[in-house]
């Protein structure tokens, strides 16, 4: 017995090894040197206590980084949900093609961030095709491109990502309708109920689940989106996000290890405020529906 | 027993009396025009020290500073590097550079560009290739706009007027060519206009921040006009492909330009001119590359040797005709009739000469990000030059009194 335990402790030792080493480790020290002055070429620091966090509250860069990225999640998250959720619908129903469908709208979500966002970062430009489509509808697109302009930057970078991830979260609507026993509905047809209704009485009630589950995880993605502002816009003309600031401050000429390790963890809280925030008002609306 | 005793101190002897010095380089050059020619210099020296290899590492630019930072911090740097005459500072004052400051004394005049890499009065690197911006124009556009075949503006009057004058042929053709909000590269381009101007970041003694001088907002006013107003505003690589395209009038460039036109074969009428000035010509930034060994490398000698040797001016030459650039350092290297032969690496050499390089200050990353959000602002934003300098100002203030 005693054999068999150890071998099995063999079993997941390096996988233990990796998890400390690779995450719990620098979780904590991140932590602790968020609390200090540590910058990465310099061999001494000192402990700073709280005024990295408090410094971090009145910085404008980081308050800007904050709103941009509010803006992002609350921006991205409604409308990804809502057109995953009609297309899941869409594609649920017998069609001739409709395999097709589905793997187009699913292509974009298995295809490289990077590429999909050099190819926008064409599109968008001046003169691209969506300026020309712009000003075919009427509008007047931005004279340097969309995302050489601050009114225009950011919701551009959005309307990308909407793009990009409604495919892969009608993916797991489809398998939500796909649960729902059709008896229901069946039901539902002998009692009368028009197909509003019944979308409303139990398709929705039953992919509660389902919804909650992509709306955490499309928010903990949209509060770290990052890839698609490096590359469009390395954080230029109000883009940059909270990731990108970290990044920024931490990783590229800065390299100020304690200040970017605070921002980090007040990320940190607010996607885990988030969270618990939205499982409470799901499990709060599970008694209503 | 005394045998093997003997036998086995003078196998330690003569091998280590034979023992190679292995030298660590990091270096940035990996165009393939490039990189035989570094590897050819390399043979060579390890030929004429046959007790010395070298060991090349290439870097990139896009990542090549996050590199070396991190080796530095984690005690694995290389015992020579390249760095970027922005860098120097920040190394040096955390002790990762040697200071060469006795070693360079006897070929100090022979070279330009110490100021960049000194340091509280310490020389901690050896400038290798230096780099400057000029003004480049298109001929063709410069006719169509009724200049004769001489012409390149001398004064900022006249640079303007031959910007809108450009502009003015047509919707599709631009004045001038004014980068986007690109990090590191749009202080560059305003600098000139910055210094030309008459302004400077700190007073003689590095103490008293003038940003918000009126020369600085009336640079940055006059740089912001040509920008709203005929201004093709792009990456610094889209504007040059505009420019070549025959879009774009005039644009602030620097010698990869002349490379390039090659490389693709361009059939263009290029003009290449000063930084014209109030007082012509007018002051460029002034950058360069840089060679410094790492203080905790236990080969600075051989170190020392190797950098004399890939900075000597031979070696520049061979380095520039590679390049097709113009940028050494070595005064002795800029006499040479590969120069002469060509007006545009002339241009180039002119200018370097009159160019200026931003304070050697381990907080630059920040300073230069402040004047960057300047100019952003007031290009791009709703900001005043006024105002977006006096921010500036506030901030570099802040900056240095942490």
């Amino acid at each position: 017995m005693i054999k068999r335990k150890s071998s099995a402790f063999l079993f997941v030792l390096p996988w233990v090894v990796t998890l400390f080493l690779f995450w719990v480790y620098p979780i904590i020290y991140s932590f602790i040197i968020g609390f200090t002055d540590r910058q990465l070429l310099s061999k001494d620091y000192s402990w700073v206590g709280i005024a990295n966090y408090t410094k971090l509250l009145s910085d404008q860069q980081f308050l800007l980084a904050l709103k941009n990225t509010m803006i992002f999640v609350v921006g991205t998250i409604p409308l990804t949900t809502v057109i995953a959720l009609v297309l899941a619908l869409l594609v649920n129903k017998q069609f001739k093609g409709r395999a097709i469908f589905r793997a187009g709208f699913f292509l974009p979500s298995i295809t490289s961030m990077v590429v999909i966002a050099l190819i926008f970062t064409n599109l968008y430009q001046r003169g691209g095709y969506i300026a020309m489509l712009a000003e075919m509808v009427g509008y007047t697109a931005p004279q340097n491109g969309f995302l050489f302009d601050k009114a225009t930057a950011l919701y551009s970078i959005m309307g990308m990502d909407i793009w990009m991830a409604v495919g892969y979260y009608m993916l797991i609507f489809l398998s939500g309708l796909k649960s729902i026993p059709d008896e229901l509905y069946e039901a539902a047809e002998i009692s009368g109920a028009s197909k509003i209704k019944q979308f409303f009485s139990i398709t929705l009630p039953l992919l509660k689940p389902v919804m909650l589950f992509i709306i955490v995880i499309n928010s903990i993605k949209s509060f770290q989106v990052f890839v698609e502002i490096f590359v469009m816009t390395k954080g230029k003309f109000e883009t940059a996000t909270i990731v990108y600031y970290i990044y920024e401050m931490g990783l590229t000429t800065k390299f100020n290890f304690g200040y970017a390790s605070a921002a980090a963890y007040i990320l940190f809280f607010i996607i885990a405020f988030f969270s618990l925030f939205q499982f409470y008002l799901m499990r709060k609306r599970n008694t209503a529906w | 027993m005394k045998t093997i005793v003997v036998t086995t101190i003078f196998i330690i002897l003569s091998t280590s009396a034979f023992a190679k010095t292995t030298l660590s380089w990091w270096q940035f050059w990996t165009d393939p025009n490039i990189k035989p020619v570094i590897e050819e210099m390399v043979s060579e020296f390890e030929k004429q020290n046959p007790d010395i290899d070298v060991e090349l590492t290439d870097l990139t630019w896009a990542n090549g500073h996050e590199k070396i930072v991190i080796a530095f911090a984690s005690g694995t740097g290389p015992d020579i590097v390249e760095l970027g005459s922005d860098w120097i500072a920040e190394f040096a004052v955390n002790g990762h550079l040697y200071d060469i400051t006795s070693d360079i004394s006897s070929t100090k005049s022979e070279y330009a560009g110490w100021g960049m890499s000194t340091y509280n009065d310490k020389i901690y690197a050896k400038p290798w290739f230096l780099g400057t911006r000029v003004v480049f124009a298109n001929r063709a556009l410069l006719n169509k706009a009724g200049y004769d075949s001489t012409f390149a503006p001398v004064t900022f009057t006249q640079f303007k007027e031959a910007v809108y004058k450009i502009d003015s042929l047509d919707k599709n053709i631009y004045g001038f060519g004014s980068n986007t909000a690109e990090k590191h590269r749009l202080y560059k381009k305003f600098l000139p206009f910055f210094w030309s101007y008459g302004a400077t970041i700190f007073d003689d003694e590095n103490r008293l921040c003038l940003v918000a001088s009126d020369f600085a907002i009336k640079a940055l006013q006059f740089y912001k006009d040509i920008h709203d107003s005929c201004g093709y505003v792009d990456t610094q690589r889209g504007i040059e492909d505009a420019f070549l395209d025959g879009k774009i009038g005039l644009i602030i460039s620097g010698d990869w330009l002349l490379k390039r036109i090659e490389n693709e074969n361009r059939k263009f009428n290029l003009v290449s001119s000063l930084i014209p000035g109030e007082k012509y010509p007018g002051r460029s930034f002034l950058g360069g590359e840089f060679l410094a060994i790492n203080k905790a490398s236990d080969k600075k000698e051989a170190a020392v040797k190797f950098i004399d040797f890939i900075t000597s001016p031979d070696n520049q030459v061979k380095f520039c005709k590679a390049n097709r650039s113009a940028n050494p350092s070595s005064k002795t290297a800029c006499q040479d009739p590969y120069f002469a032969s060509n007006v545009h690496l002339q241009t180039f050499i002119k200018q370097m000469n009159l160019a200026k390089h931003p304070p050697v200050d381990p907080d630059w990353v920040f300073i230069e990000e402040a004047i960057e959000k300047a100019v952003e602002e007031a290009l791009f934003g709703d900001g005043l030059p006024a105002t977006a300098m006096l921010e500036a100002r506030y901030k570099i203030e802040e900056i240095k009194n942490k």
